[in-house]
């Protein structure tokens, strides 16, 4: 268990840069997912804490103390992989125990502490396979076990729910978190799914393009976005973006207009989430284009004054039909403006 | 669907319901079609391979000293053709695997005892005799020849042996550790080594034997096996080097970088993650080194000398250049008994073998 911090740490190849700039302290025993597209930088970074890359700048310290330089061996962290990179050529036992073979831990010692973390992710039954043997979700349980066995200062799980259907992905984010809970070990999770990320991490850390656009909780990201990226990333269905001009606080979006509270000058982003828009006889007139029933509510797509606007309405069967005129209003204050140029979220307000 | 629309009339419902029965007959007798034809394809390609090895067989021990005759070849060839055709039927008519067993029993019993009844009183293993005496190809050549020209069979036997598995040694050490690099580590000229291995590979080798001469002439490797050693592995290398970084290419980086977060160095998580995953190339790529050293002529052929240093490839020969036309027998006993480790590391490591290509591609 350590308390992990990233210090400027930056990460480049011969004409790349993964990482360009990492700032990230985390708590002993925390949860944090790092969340972010494909390419952001997320991964790179989860090696570079690992050991497998070394940082091109910068410091990396556990528990207070550089550890650029010691080997991936040496620095005592589980990792598991999406693909699981379970050893083909060993049994699941031999594979759990692995780790504790560089430990000088003997052997029946290991294979009992093997047969603990094998029972802890509820694998016991499966020792004796070859991963071959084994579905996607025991796979991903044996290299819980295997980065769990040797008491690791920090978990790494690099999208370990990807590649399992969306049942057992369920299941196993339940499972995890618990295993994390009952040992109290540092975790990283890297992921793109917003999901997996609000369900089962204390804090995120959502990157893009090798930065870090916001760190915080879910409910942060989600009400107080600092970047139109984060926005735009959090979020599902996603928010409805509008670009707009401001002149003398008067915001202008094609043919509609909205009075403005706060400071905001020249062209700006108008957010709104399909979630805070409701169909209200008060409201501005828009045309149906299309409804989704989705289960649980109906989302539909409108044209409006504002251009194509996303909307949910609870319920499962849709109440309005295409083609049909709706008219929509938005709480102010859940309406986010953001500084087109920078990305940078505004303090300005929609005024009531 | 029912058949093609050939008639206008529009077809009642009942008769839009397909055959069920008329099509899975029609669909097994396809089947059965399709696999006959191709079993008939495998023989006949097959007869221009086999037919000259089985002659070969028949003739080191049937044949006797002065001449040869086709009549024993002729009399096992009309009797285990025709069990071999009759085995085929079985095999695509009998529907379960006990019952073919039993018929493919049946036929080998009877064409053995046939085998037996009629060639059987021709068969001797004389031809064999140079297996446990020197000087055979001077009795036979009389005092024509000099005498003591021939060292056993059995030093030529060892020093083949002795190539062969140095050869598997070198270029297994050589080749997993070179083609694991190559795959693994980004170096200055990585893409201009790789290519001119494969030039190299395409290059004839053939064309610099003087000059591997003179050089193992002026080192004073001539006429020793470590020469000829020396000289295959280096030759060979380039492409045994490509083939093993096709397979370690296969190996994804994950289970590496996972060992060595697991504790392992680099060096552990070679032998005890990576190594493992290549086995099948391991074992492809020593019985392909094992046989091309074992079938060497060339160039043992040019650097090899004294006839202590023979290896079975020059015995053969020196056999069948003295012998030829005087005694069949004794050179197609020799060269069974040469053929024989090659067919044996064929048969039980086939499975591997075909494998090869596979890396080889993904290379």
């Amino acid at each position: 268990m350590a308390r992990i911090e990233l210090k400027d740490v930056r990460k480049s190849w011969i004409g790349a840069t993964a990482v360009e700039r990492i700032d990230l302290t985390i708590e002993d025993g925390a949860f944090v997912a790092v969340l972010g597209p494909s390419g952001c930088g997320k991964t790179t970074t989860l090696l570079m804490l690992a050991g497998i890359y070394s940082p091109t700048a910068g410091e990396i310290a556990f528990d207070g103390a550089r550890v650029n330089d010691v080997e991936a061996r040496d620095r005592n962290v589980g990792i598991v992989f999406q693909s699981y990179a379970l050893y083909p050529n060993m049994s699941v036992l031999d594979n759990i125990m692995f780790p504790l073979r560089f430990k000088k831990v003997e052997r029946a010692q290991a294979e009992a502490r093997a047969r603990e973390i094998a029972a802890l992710v509820r694998i016991d039954a499966l020792l004796d396979r070859r991963p071959a043997q084994l579905s996607g979700g025991q796979q991903q349980r044996v290299a819980l076990a295997r980065a769990l066995v040797k008491r690791p200062h920090l978990l790494l799980l690099d999208e370990p729910l990807s590649n399992l259907d969306a049942a057992l992905r369920l299941s196993m984010r339940t499972e995890i978190r618990r295993i994390q809970r009952e040992l109290g070990v540092t975790t990283i999770l890297v992921t793109h799914d917003q999901i997996e990320a609000t369900t089962m991490a204390d804090r995120i850390v959502v990157m893009n393009g090798g930065r870090i656009e916001q760190e915080g909780t879910a409910k942060d990201l989600y009400e107080r976005p600092a970047t139109l990226f984060v926005a735009g990333f959090v979020g599902s269905p996603p928010i409805n973006l509008f670009e707009g001009d401001v002149q003398a606080g008067t915001l202008t979006v094609r043919d509609a207009q909205l009075r403005l509270a706060g400071t905001a000058q020249g062209s700006v982003v108008l957010g709104i989430r399909p979630e805070s828009l409701k169909v209200d006889p008060a409201g501005t007139p828009a045309r149906l284009i299309a409804a989704e029933p989705m289960g649980r509510e109906v989302l539909y797509t409108a044209e409006g004054p504002m251009g194509l606007v996303r909307f949910l309405e609870p319920g499962a069967e849709a109440r309005h039909r295409e083609g049909e005129s709706v008219t929509l209003t938005f709480p102010p204050q859940e309406a986010l403006i953001f500084d087109k140029a920078s990305g940078q979220r505004l303090e300005a307000r929609i005024a009531a | 669907m029912s058949a093609a629309g050939t008639s206008d009339a529009l077809p009642a419902a009942a008769s839009l319901r397909p055959d069920w029965r008329s099509l899975a007959r029609q669909a097994l007798l396809k089947r059965g079609a399709g696999q006959s034809v191709l079993l008939a394809f495998l023989l006949l390609v097959s007869l221009p391979i086999i037919l000259p090895y089985f002659w070969m067989l028949v003739i080191s021990f049937t044949a006797r000293s002065g001449g040869v005759s086709t009549d024993v070849l002729w009399t096992a060839c009309a009797i285990v053709v025709p069990a071999v055709l009759i085995y085929s039927v079985v095999h695509l008519v009998a529907p379960s695997p006990r019952l073919r067993l039993v018929g493919g029993l049946f036929l080998f019993v009877i064409a053995g005892a046939l085998l037996a009844a009629l060639i059987g009183g021709q068969l001797h293993v004389a031809n064999y005799r140079f297996l446990w005496r020197t000087n055979i190809i001077e009795e036979i050549r009389s005092k024509a020849t000099a005498g003591g020209q021939f060292p056993s069979v059995w030093i030529a036997f060892r020093n083949s042996l002795a190539l062969a598995v140095s050869q598997t040694v070198i270029i297994l050490t050589v080749a997993s550790l070179a083609g694991y690099y190559i795959s693994r580590f980004a170096f200055r000229g990585r893409e201009a080594f790789l290519q001119g291995m494969l030039v190299l590979h395409a290059f004839p080798a053939m064309t610099l034997i003087i000059p591997i001469f003179l050089i193992l002439h002026w080192v004073g490797l001539l006429d020793t096996i470590l020469g000829v050693m020396l000289v295959l592995a280096t030759i060979e290398l380039p492409f045994y080097v490509f083939v093993m970084k096709g397979f370690f290419d296969a190996v994804p980086w994950d289970i590496e970088m996972s060992a060595m977060t697991d504790g392992a160095s680099r060096r552990q998580a070679f032998r005890l993650v990576v190594l493992p995953q290549v086995r099948v190339g391991l074992i492809a790529v020593g019985v392909f080194a094992f046989i091309r050293a074992w079938e060497e002529y060339i160039f043992v052929r040019t650097m090899l000398i004294e006839n202590t240093n023979w290896v079975m490839s020059l015995y053969l020969f020196w056999v069948s250049d003295d012998i030829m036309g005087v005694d069949y027998g004794i050179v197609a006993a020799v060269s069974v008994f040469y053929v024989l480790p090659s067919l044996l590391l064929y048969l039980f490591c086939q499975k591997y073998l075909t494998q090869m290509t596979i890396g080889g591609i993904r290379g």
